[in-house]
């Protein structure tokens, strides 16, 4: 087996490979042989990488450092002093404002982010996500063996409740009691399906665990499947996530072909089998019912629960169903053990948590920290400080489902209970940053927009109260709203929250409540005085009628 | 059983019953719009809401399913508020032309509408303030679809395919742009539509509407009636407007009620009702102008001439005394109709042997069906389908299904076979010469060459008995001749079947096998096996197949010959037969024949009749002089029209009841315009012997007769001696046709327990009814069978001359 100690990522997006990407990868496998680290160093690709035209970028792990734009002559002097000598090559940096956040992040990340705390994206960025060998060598599949050859099931399912691992797709429910749900459900065969579908608006960590960890996502569904003795995975991929679904795919084959995976698992009698299916571009098939119907074949529509999906789940069987995430923890929690994950977090909110920053910051990204931490804390040392040095007006948390928090909320503790008892949910994990330039109007524009196209249109209060709220927030931005509309969208925000089937309709007017709760005065002035005090809305000025009698 | 309380109220209904299930039991009312009783639960209007305690946010009512002390309240200011909500959102996407009736206002009379209502909405002030969508939306003859009227509780789509197994409608789109589409948006035609209407039948709004009457506005009244066209015998709704005098169907609907067909009718039922009011209805009577001239019968019969109605009926009278009195009571033939009531047939029959003192009566189905009467003559004591439509479609294993084009023929049970296989994995073998709807949905097609049903048939049996598949116990206890059919099957080896039928050996087997296995079976078979001149012979082999494989006397197997007509059943029951009294009471048993004279009187003959293919070949040998049919367009629907037209033609006296003219009118002296089952009052027996009450929803049309008055008043102009009070039922006296049912129940054991009064209470009276209280028999028991033993026939193949012939 190979010894890999460093990795080199090379971009492979259309803009770089227009720039000479294809060779620059060429001339870094010849470069590495003719160094002879053939056998230390392993290259890779990446995509999405940029914005820019400084393409195509380079990333040398475990560094992180992002070189930018790499032309085939910089090949040589990368590959003699970064991994020959071990110096970074600082006039071949890339310019760090040209690159996308995820990228960003990976580059600051050694030390330069001291409290992170990394159990699901432990390996993301310093393994190679096509080579099993390197998810092996750093403690890959060492929590499977386990599971399989020393704990039963139920023993599984125990340490996993004992860790308090709750669900991270956005309703935070108990993963270990999910899991004996369905392990005490009878009826057979059960399935498990992991919840690839990530598409909040905002939410990308699912896409950068699988991108750069794959194995793991194959590792925890296994693990599950063992727990509650299921023997088939589905794997359920946001269809605009091509390359997490090719990385996906790859490691499958490579876990069957190690016997990691398929029949008779480390020479055990347990078989279990991974399907991946790429979605279609349906916000609602991440709603876990959708989902199972848009698997089954059908259209993806969520039914009314219960029955839920641990008894009455994929072709009607009992099944569970994990974010990516959620899964992503379980293998360190079978390795280091519950109290450990405990350990990490605090008592009603263990592990860590994955967040994505976005909005009106210096630094946009993903980073992963215990519970506990502020949102000023992550705007400060995460975001690097507001962008312009704009003073923060609100955080939106949990992608367009989720909450607002206004400025004055941001030294409360995030952790699920300090933030419920403020009226404030984490859902994905996505917090976006707004500054004092923010509209609320606009804002909630642009989120019943969303809402208004993706959803399903099953329920009544879901289908046509988005469509209003959305008209309504329109007129209101064009000066053209009145007081009773305001009325208008208590009445039917009320309805849509209250009686709506699923997740979306219900929580799609919660921003806007949030809005009304705190930015009142602000929504008030579009339609008393006509003005947008920030100045981001269409209004046209319009004279008041008596003037323009005369 | 589960305990809850609903608005304080303690209700128990059992396991898996919705909220919404148990509110109605508690007769407590909670409004719905998506969901209706038929198709599987949706939840997405959310009018259902209700609060249940310990929950977080209400529950829908319709998909809810009750638990053990559940405290649930329907109503709170708050739910009205939600609901209020709803509706007005609806409105927000709802735009009412005001077509329907009173012109520029939408219609009130839907079951959205009167939700708008209750929750106190100005629905024409709340709707939409333009159209959004077309409104005329689809070329559909049958069906309107205007989509500005829908609120997507894909009701329609859920009728479409789970009520009809169609799956024309879809949803297409999403969130507010969310609609309905036929297919991938093509129209309902392109998209296999049926137009059988349920899609209709089942939308709240109005969205979906009977294209005809869409602009005729709400009826005066309804009619609860059985549809005139199928042996399946569905109950439909006549809308009346009393506009004219004596009314006028306004459409047809169905009724959630109705015992086999719920909400369901077929494009038949529901659209096929213009010919009541059709101008070409027979209007007054007619005879030949011949006979008003006294002259000798031109060979075409001459000209018509239209008489009124003493002058008809002493003319048909006198005609068929002379050919009595002239030539003898057996130079007489009488064709009851598959299409007239029990109570008119009964009086064929007894005008026939009563008055005309003759046995040749038989139905004109009989011409399609012979064969199977024949068949099961020899079997079964009962001639008929042994088990009830629901319990093959909703038992049987595995089905065959030979000679019957099941959706085309009998639609609303093909359309449960269909749903058989869709919803429960019911096996279906397919044999037919074509690929036909329900080859669709078989597990297996055998498309044979036409003709050779039988042999087919005798090779699945060859196979059975080589693998031992057969019911031994069966067949050592209910059977007989079965080591005789044994060896009569020896020939019949896959490989010489496979020669006659073209189908192949693996195909055969993989058939057999299943037939076998998946018990019980049914075999379903209608007039595509019994048209041919092997049709006898492929009956008796379908029914050794039932006797190998022990399938009589089980719910879920039998026989099933689907009956062509709404009363081919019915007529025959009536002693509309050669052989038979009313109730298959053989005319030879001495017996039954003193009950008869009893009622009837003295002098009713002895011996069996001609049946009807006799009577035509005794006809056009001079030995048949007079004829007198019923309701019946005998040439026009026959195997062989030309040699009907020459038996005809050769007739001295034809004597017809009619509503139309027709290729049998042109044959005839006298033409009596009867009238269509709207018409009349009495009852229909349907295939599976289900008798079933018919309503008169309009006046006659034109001076059009009820067909029993006319038959009551012929008797009273034939008949020379009255009656001398020594005979119970000598009278011709009938004030309506309720009177003739009595006396049909007195003198039939098999109807014994029928009143029209007791039909009117109850639909569910399947035949040996054996007394007022009897429940009547879905499923015929091996006691039925002939002797209690059935007996094999000797399996044979002759080739198929007429279909020999044309091919
Ligand atoms: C509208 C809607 C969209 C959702 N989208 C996602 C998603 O993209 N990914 C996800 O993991 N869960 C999503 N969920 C939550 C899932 O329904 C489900 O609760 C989750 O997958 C369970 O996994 P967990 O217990 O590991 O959190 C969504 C829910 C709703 C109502
Ligand atoms: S709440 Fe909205 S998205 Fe969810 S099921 Fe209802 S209509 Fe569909
Ligand atoms: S057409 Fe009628 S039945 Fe179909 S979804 Fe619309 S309102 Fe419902
Ligand atoms: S009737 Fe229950 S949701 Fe529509």
């Amino acid at each position: 087996m190979k010894v890999i100690r460093s990795m080199v990522l090379v971009s492979v997006d259309q803009a770089s490979l227009e720039h000479g990407a294809e060779q620059v990868f060429h001339a870094f496998l010849e470069e590495i042989e003719e160094f002879g680290l053939s056998d230390q160093v392993a290259v890779s690709t990446i995509r999405d990488v940029s914005i820019h035209e400084d393409v195509p970028l380079v990333i040398v792990y475990p560094d992180a450092a992002v070189y930018a734009p790499v032309k085939v002559e910089d090949v040589h002097t990368i590959v003699e002093e970064h991994l020959f000598k071990g110096n970074i090559v600082p006039s071949l940096l890339a310019m760090m404002h040209e690159l996308v956040p995820e990228i960003a992040w990976m580059r600051g990340r050694r030390g330069a982010l001291p409290v992170q705390k990394r159990i699901v994206l432990e390996r993301a960025g310093i393994v190679d996500p096509g080579s099993i060998e390197d998810y092996i060598l750093y403690d890959g599949f060492q929590a499977l063996g386990k599971a399989l050859t020393r704990m039963k099931p139920a023993e599984v399912i125990a340490e996993v409740e004992k860790s308090g691992l709750q669900g991270r797709g956005g309703a935070g429910f108990p993963t270990g009691r999910k899991w004996s749900f369905v392990a005490s459900t009878p009826g057979s065969p059960k399935y498990v399906i992991c919840n690839a579908d990530e598409s909040e608006p905002g939410t990308f960590k699912d896409r950068l665990i699988i991108e750069g960890d794959p194995f793991s996502v194959i590792e925890a569904m296994t693990i599950t499947g063992y727990a509650i003795g299921a023997h088939q995975g589905y794997i359920y991929i946001r269809g605009e996530y091509p390359l997490a679904y090719q990385r996906i795919e790859h490691a499958i084959e490579q876990a069957e072909a190690h016997g990691l995976l398929g029949n008779r698992i480390f020479g055990t009698d347990f078989n279990f089998h991974i399907h991946p299916h790429a979605g279609a571009g349906a916000y609602i098939c991440g709603e876990e019912t959708a989902l199972i119907a848009s698997l089954e074949g059908k259209r993806g529509m969520p039914r009314a629960r219960p029955p839920y999906p641990t008894t009455f789940g994929l072709f009607g069987k009992p099944t569970v169903v994990n974010n990516v995430e959620t899964l992503a923890n379980v293998p360190a929690i079978l390795r280091n053990g519950a109290v450990w994950y405990r350990d990490v977090g605090s008592p009603k909110s263990t592990g860590t948590k994955v967040y994505t920053i976005l909005g009106n910051v210096n630094f946009t990204g993903l980073i992963e920290v215990p519970p506990g931490i502020t949102l000023r804390e992550v705007i400060d040392i995460y975001g690097k400080g507001m962008k312009n040095d704009k003073r923060l007006k609100l955080v939106q948390t949990g992608g367009s489902s989720g909450t607002i928090a206004p400025a004055s909320l941001q030294d409360t503790p995030m952790d699920f209970d300090s933030f419920r008892n403020a009226g404030v949910s984490l859902g994905s994990g996505a917090l976006l940053v707004c500054d004092e330039d923010t509209c609320v109007v606009d804002l909630a524009k642009v989120i019943l927009r969303f809402f208004r196209n993706e959803c399903c249109g099953k329920c009544t209060p879901c289908r046509i109260g988005t469509l209003r709220l959305y008209e309504i927030m329109n007129q209101i931005s064009k000066g053209e709203g009145s007081l009773s509309d305001l009325a208008e969208v208590k009445k039917i925000s009320e309805a849509m929250s209250e009686v709506s089937n699923c997740g979306l309709g219900q929580t799609a007017s919660t921003a806007l409540r949030d809005i009304l709760k705190y930015f009142r005065e602000e929504v008030e002035a579009h339609i008393i005085d006509r003005v947008c005090p920030v100045g981001a809305c269409p209004i046209a000025i319009r004279k008041p009628e008596y003037l323009s009698v005369a | 059983m589960i305990s809850l309380t609903i608005n304080g109220q303690t209700v128990e209904v059992p396991e898996n019953t919705t909220i919404l299930k148990a509110a109605e039991q508690a007769r407590i009312v909670i409004p719905t719009l998506c969901h209706h009783k038929d198709l599987t639960p949706y939840g997405g209007c959310r009018l259902c809401s209700v609060d249940i305690h310990g929950l977080r946010l209400p529950a829908t009512a319709c998909t809810m399913l009750v638990s053990p002390g559940m405290i649930v309240s329907t109503e709170s200011p708050a739910l009205t508020r939600y609901r209020r909500t709803i509706l007005e959102l609806l409105l927000v996407r709802f735009y009412d032309a005001g077509y329907t009736h009173i012109a520029g206002m939408p219609a009130l009379d839907t079951q959205f509408a009167h939700w708008v209502n209750y929750y106190g909405i100005d629905m024409k002030s709340a709707m939409a303030r333009k159209p959004f969508r077309q409104i005329d939306g689809d070329p559909n003859p049958f069906i309107w679809v205007d989509k500005g009227k829908c609120i997507m509780c894909t009701r329609c789509v859920r009728a479409c395919a789970e009520v009809q197994a169609r799956f024309v409608w879809t949803q297409a789109y999403r969130g507010y742009d969310l609609r309905i589409v036929s297919g991938s948006a093509t129209t309902m035609m392109q998209a296999r539509c049926e137009s059988c209407g349920a899609c209709v039948a089942h939308c709240p709004t109005g969205a979906l509407d009977n294209k005809m009457s869409v602009k005729l506005g709400p009826p005066d009244r309804l009619v609860t009636t059985i549809c005139p066209y199928c042996g399946v015998g569905c109950q439909l709704e006549l809308n009346i407007k009393d506009d004219v005098p004596g009314g006028r169907v306004l459409r047809v609907t169905s009724n959630s009620k109705a015992p086999i067909n719920g909400d369901h009718l077929c494009v038949k039922g529901r659209y096929g009702y213009d010919f009541i009011h059709s101008p070409l209805r027979l209007k007054r009577p007619r005879i030949r102008k011949y006979i008003l001239e006294g002259t000798a019968r031109p060979e075409n019969r001459g000209p018509w001439v239209e008489v009124d109605w003493e002058c008809a009926l002493d003319v048909a009278a006198k005609g068929l005394r002379n050919a009595r009195d002239k030539y003898g009571p057996h130079s007489i033939g009488l064709l009851a109709s598959g299409k007239c009531l029990n109570e008119e047939n009964y009086l064929m029959n007894k005008l026939a042997r009563q008055v005309l003192g003759t046995n040749n009566i038989d139905c004109c189905d009989h011409t399609s069906h012979a064969s199977t009467v024949i068949g099961l003559e020899a079997t079964m004591e009962l001639i008929a389908q042994s088990n009830s439509l629901e319990d093959v479609a909703g038992q049987a294993k595995s089905i065959l299904v030979i000679g019957s084009n099941t959706t085309e023929q009998h639609p609303i049970f093909g359309v449960k076979l269909r749903r058989a296989v869709l919803h429960r994995g019911c096996k279906l073998v397919v044999a037919h010469p074509d690929f036909i709807n329900m080859s669709e949905f078989a597990t297996i097609r055998l498309i044979h060459k036409p003709g050779t049903e039988a042999a087919l048939v005798n090779g699945l049996m060859y196979i059975i008995l080589k693998n031992e598949w057969e019911d031994h116990a069966f067949i050592e206890k209910y059977t007989q001749g079965f080591d005789e059919f044994k060896q009569s099957i020896e020939g019949f080896t896959p490989g010489h079947v496979a020669d006659i039928t073209g189908v192949d050996e693996n195909v055969l087997h993989k058939s057999a096998e299943i037939l076998a296995k998946e018990r019980p079976m049914a075999v379903v078979w209608s007039v595509d096996l019994t048209h041919h001149s092997t049709g006898r012979v492929n009956v008796s082999s379908l029914i050794n197949l039932q006797l190998l494989l022990g399938n009589l006397g089980v719910a879920g197997g039998g026989l099933i010959p689907l009956r062509c007509q709404n009363n081919s059943q019915g007529a025959c029951d009536m002693g509309g037969h050669p052989a038979f009294y009313p109730g298959y009471q053989s005319v030879e048993l001495p017996a039954t024949r003193k009950k008869f004279e009893a009622a009837w009187g003295k002098g009713i003959p002895t011996k069996a009749g001609m049946n009807a293919m006799e009577m035509m070949t005794a006809a056009a040998e001079g030995r048949l002089r007079a004829l007198y049919i019923l309701g019946e367009d005998l040439v026009g629907g026959a195997l062989d029209g030309n040699q009907l037209r020459r038996s005809l033609g050769n007739c001295d006296f034809v004597v017809l009841e009619a509503v139309f003219e027709s290729e049998t009118s042109r044959h005839a002296d006298v033409l009596l315009p009867g009238v269509t089952f709207a018409e009349k009052t009495g009852t229909f027996t349907n295939t599976e012997r289900r008798i079933q009450m018919v309503h008169h929803a309009v006046a006659p049309q034109g001076e059009s007769r009820a067909d029993w008055k006319i038959i009551k008043e012929l008797a009273h102009r034939i008949k020379s001696n009255g009656t001398d009070g020594q005979y119970t039922h000598a009278d011709w006296d009938y004030g309506d046709t309720s009177q003739i049912m009595n006396e049909i129940a007195m003198l039939t054991p098999i109807y014994a327990g029928i009143t029209h009064e007791r039909l009117e209470r109850t639909d569910n009276l399947q035949w040996p009814v054996k007394n007022l209280s009897h429940p009547g028999t879905p499923t015929l028991s091996v006691e039925h069978l002939r002797n209690a033993r059935g007996r094999f026939i000797t399996a044979r193949y002759d080739e198929d001359v007429t279909s020999a012939q044309t091919t």
